[in-house]
């Protein structure tokens, strides 16, 4: 018998969190413009101590304008997407089920196209389109989903999968029908792009990552126990109906969290839930900050893999989380089959 | 823990007085509302009884009596319209969920797992109502797992894979996980369904040690008429909803009352350990 | 005893949030301008406007550019500015020197540091291909980016737009030359074409699904520069129909883009075997006029397509009678290089 423990968490937690940092540094270190080590760590120590003018203007924009941000989304990006698929694979009770199943990430695109249609220059609409879409969609699904004023699970997944038809369709038309404008944003910012980057400060954005991990954080210890059951869990002191609730909303926020800023990136939601579990366990105390660091991490690789695999041409991270993530998906599954 | 094997009748506390109370029922009753209105409302009760701790007592009626109506009432998933249940004393319905389940342990058919889980971790799962928040399991929890595993005899199942265990071993770690709950009342909900002949009384055997050798009461729904003859210190026999009798089971198994009850043709033969058999007539 | 866990828990939280700290004070929005080593704002320097509204600080000297699709690179070849071509896509072919250039990736995703890396003292952008957060990035950067608006509805509007970028590019004169030059060759081609009836046709953009072009593109108005209508009416600027419609409108002749001039034969032998096309009227006759890919861009090639096109459907009038020959493409051309010089 050899229980979780804080200590073993936390020992995880930093050794993941230390691997993190590598793929930040190499994803800092790797592409078009020529800088080195010595160099990024120049600019990064200069800005700390207040030499900022020390720093020739060029490095000042790879790293801080355009790598840096880069990265800092990735991990925003990744983590989100990764723990709100965590606890959508618990509240659904189904293995298969990835951030966008309720159809967060649809109505997401929806709003992202409307504004495309209406207001195709002004920056940064699109991401609070897309925000508000998701977040009515959210709303939408969960009123569908209740039965007898209690979210239930089954219903739930009808209402998403109807929603996700639904978006898809009027997508669909809108895309063919609307005068004039070409949707080529849309096609980036459904694969899934970290280049745009947010129009509000990232801390906003991070303060939300917090508040959506920590809230399903909080809720762990009742996941592990309704994944064996609800009505055991209920009967073992569990607010099934609030966790659902809690779970359901933050990982809601989080997919649209990262949906808003960088389009659908598929595949993450989906995988490192699981290969997290291969790794460390199916305990959801450990699950969650190991999957929120584990989709940080595999972010950040992929985006690095997308912009420097075939320069100059950058190719849109979904497209190389799908290329990799669709043969680890098979692999993963055969290994299920015991 | 003294063995009671053979089926004589248990060592109760043998001092009326001293035996605890664990579980007081006083003219419960209960009412479904169908949800389509063309079926008629099922109504449950009032039903009244006792069940003290180290006593085995089968709630027993054929389908459709209210067994899984008054488990859920004793088990504290809804509120009795009339009486009151209680467990220790505190009036089930009103406790808190984690209060509630320290006291109330409910044994049911499992839901399928989706992950792989251990047998020590879902065992250990069991501890949950006394966890604070945000913690994680001290070695007294583990400590408790530890003997709920050794209770049920599945000690040597502990780092085994939940879905590779045999539908017997199974059930075991189920039972396992309810007693690391410490409970002062264990409920089984038809625990005998799946299993053989061998599995039944194996089970029951099992519950009359538990019982004899532990402070709580155990209930048992069930519509065995033998098994809880043979095993139970006592029974509560439900019929369309009432509470027809509730007393030993030589109090209880009378010819014509079984009769009516289970609708078959049946006859009650009495035994010299003071425990009734029922036997099925065929023609 | 178990304080440890939630010790824990809290060191935990700390840590993330410090790392978290660390990762957005590096996010912070400071305006690069203040580090650009570049030459500081003086009296020689302006502000102009785009031509989607962005007010673009244009430096005194434009020395090194950078353009992000096929059509501002071939106006800038035009106006004679291909020394100072610092870099394109790897979609700019035409003219074929500028696949010899540095490129920055794909005109939809440039890559920025590539871009950084080239110095450009100007970037050109346009609406047709280029995407809005590509620009603001670039502005974010301190470098000057002009987006042209590519969903020109004329010629006419092109040929604006095309001295307005050579006046970006302190390149006046070179610009209004090649301007004058393009509407005198529209011009005589209309004179020509006065009297003559509209020929109907159908652009095809795409044949799988079939897509054609609406009334309100640039393409339309070149159609009829070159005496040429579309027999499809739509507001929608890339109309997908079906081959229905086509067979109903019957065109006088069928339009492809895209295609290099040499293979033109192969376009009209696919059409000949596909059902329904070859029972067409225009396909029966061979009416197939297949365009290359860089005239139908809003840039001085598409003077030579619509040249090329009238002269397809209006052959009556090109052969040499009591005229002088309207000089091909290729010596018009050479002309302009000349009268630039």
């Amino acid at each position: 018998m050899r229980p979780l423990t804080a200590r073993r968490l936390a020992l995880i937690c930093a050794a993941l969190g230390a691997m993190l940092f590598v793929a930040v540094v190499i994803s800092l270190r790797m592409g078009a413009y020529p800088i080195s080590i010595p160099e990024i760590v120049m600019t990064l120590l200069n800005r700390v101590i207040g030499r900022r003018n020390e720093i020739p203007p060029d490095f000042w924009n790879v790293v801080y304008e355009i790598r840096l941000p880069r990265i800092a989304l990735g991990i925003l990006v990744g983590a989100s997407l990764s723990t709100a698929g965590a606890g959508f694979q618990a509240l659904l009770r189904n293995p298969l089920a990835d951030p966008y199943v309720l159809g967060v990430s649809s109505g997401a695109a929806l709003g992202a196209i409307i504004s495309l249609a209406i207001a195709p220059q002004t920056a940064g609409m699109i991401q609070f389109a897309a925000f508000a879409g998701a977040g009515g969609t959210i709303a939408a699904v969960y009123f569908l989903g209740r039965r007898g004023g209690h979210v239930d699970t089954a219903t739930l997944l009808l209402a998403g999968i109807v929603a996700v038809s639904f978006l898809s369709a009027v997508i669909m038309f809108l895309m063919t029908t609307l005068p004039g404008h070409e949707f080529r944003g849309m096609a980036f910012w459904l694969m899934g792009d970290l280049a745009s980057p947010p129009p509000i400060s990232s801390h906003w954005l991070y303060l939300l990552l917090v508040i959506g991990v920590g809230s399903i954080y909080t809720t762990s210890a009742d996941l592990n126990l309704i994944l064996t059951g609800e009505q055991e869990a209920r009967h073992l002191g569990v607010n099934v109906n609030r966790v659902k609730i809690v779970v359901y909303v933050a990982a809601s926020l989080l997919t649209g969290l990262a949906v808003s800023v960088s389009g659908a990136i598929g595949y993450v939601g989906l995988l490192v839930p699981h290969l997290m579990r291969m790794m460390f366990g199916s305990d959801y105390r450990l699950l969650i900050p190991t999957s929120a660091l584990g989709g940080a991490i595999l972010i950040v690789l992929a985006d690095l893999l997308a912009r420097t695999v075939v320069a100059p041409t950058e190719l849109p991270v979904g497209a190389m989380t799908a290329l990799v993530g669709a043969p680890v998906f098979i692999y993963l599954m055969r290994r299920r089959v015991r | 823990m003294s063995s009671a094997g053979s089926g004589a009748a248990p060592g109760l506390a043998a001092t009326p007085g001293t035996a605890i109370v664990r579980l007081k029922v006083e003219q419960a009753s209960y009412a479904h509302l169908a949800t389509d209105r063309s079926a008629p409302t099922f109504t449950l009760g009032p039903v009244s009884f006792e069940a003290q701790g180290q006593e085995l007592v089968a709630i027993l009626g054929p389908n459709a009596s209210g067994k899984s109506t008054l488990l859920t009432l004793l088990a504290g998933l809804h509120k009795p319209l009339s009486g009151r249940i209680e467990v220790d004393g505190n009036e089930v319905s009103q406790l808190e969920l984690r209060a509630r389940a320290q006291r109330i342990a409910l044994v049911q058919q499992e839901s399928e797992l989706l992950f792989p889980l251990r047998v020590w971790e879902y065992v250990l799962q069991g501890r949950y109502p006394y966890q604070r928040r945000l913690r994680f399991e001290s070695d007294e929890d583990c400590l408790f797992a530890g003997n709920a595993l050794a209770q049920v005899g599945a000690d040597l199942l502990r780092d085994r894979w939940m879905d590779q265990l045999s539908g017997g071993e199974k059930q075991r770690v189920i039972l396992a996980r309810a007693l690391a709950q410490q409970p002062s009342l264990l409920l089984l909900d038809e625990p005998t369904q799946h299993l053989d002949i061998g599995g039944k009384v194996e089970l029951l055997r099992r519950l009359r040690r538990l019982a004899d050798g532990h402070r709580y009461a155990v209930m048992v729904v069930t519509h065995e008429l033998d098994l809880a003859s043979e095993f139970c210190d006592r029974v509560v026999l439900l019929h369309k909803g009432r509470c027809l009798r509730v007393g030993t089971p030589a109090e209880v198994y009378e010819r014509a009352l079984l009769e009516e009850v289970f609708e078959a043709p049946l006859e009650v033969e009495m035994r010299p350990n003071g425990r009734p058999r029922v036997i099925l007539q065929g023609s | 005893m178990k304080r440890a866990g939630w010790d824990n828990a809290i060191r935990i939280t700390i840590i993330l949030a410090l790392f978290s700290s660390a990762a957005q004070a590096s996010v912070d929005r400071e305006p690069a301008r203040k580090n650009n080593a570049q030459s500081p704002m003086t009296s020689r320097d302006r502000i102009v406007t785009d031509d989607v509204g962005r007010q673009v600080k244009m430096p005194a000297e434009v020395s090194r550019i950078v353009t992000l699709a096929p059509n501002l690179t071939e106006i800038v070849y035009a106006l004679g500015l291909a020394d100072k071509l610092a870099g394109d896509t790897n979609e700019c072919d035409s003219p074929p020197a500028a696949k010899l250039k540095p490129h920055v990736g794909e005109p939809q995703n440039p890559s920025l540091e590539a871009i950084v890396a080239l110095h450009p003292d100007l970037v050109l952008a346009t609406t047709s291909i280029n995407r809005v957060e590509t620009a603001d990035a670039l502005e974010r950067l301190g470098i000057a980016v002009y987006t042209s608006d590519g969903e020109a509805q004329t010629v006419l509007g092109i040929l604006d737009s095309i001295a307005r970028m050579a006046d970006l590019m302190l390149a006046k004169t070179k610009g209004a030359d090649l301007v004058a030059q393009m509407r005198r060759r529209l011009d005589e081609l209309h004179t020509r074409l006065e009297d003559r009836p509209m020929v109907h046709v159908l652009f095809v953009v795409w044949l799988d699904p079939l897509t054609t072009i609406g009334q309100n593109t640039f393409i339309a108005d070149a159609l009829r520069w070159a005496g040429a209508e579309s027999v499809v009416l739509s507001k929608q600027n890339w109309p997908q129909i079906s081959i229905e419609e086509v067979v109903r409108l019957q065109p006088d002749y069928i339009v492809f883009a895209g295609t290099h001039q040499e293979s033109g034969a192969t376009e009209l032998a696919d059409l000949r075997a596909r059902p329904v096309w070859r029972d067409l009227d225009a396909v029966q006759m061979g009416h197939v006029v297949n365009l290359s890919e860089e005239g139908i861009r809003p840039s001085p090639g598409l003077v030579d397509a619509i040249e090329q096109l009238a002269r397809e459907v209006h052959p009556e009038v090109f052969t040499a009678r009591n005229q002088d020959p309207i000089p091909t493409a290729l010596q018009a051309r050479e002309e302009a290089m000349l009268c630039v010089r």
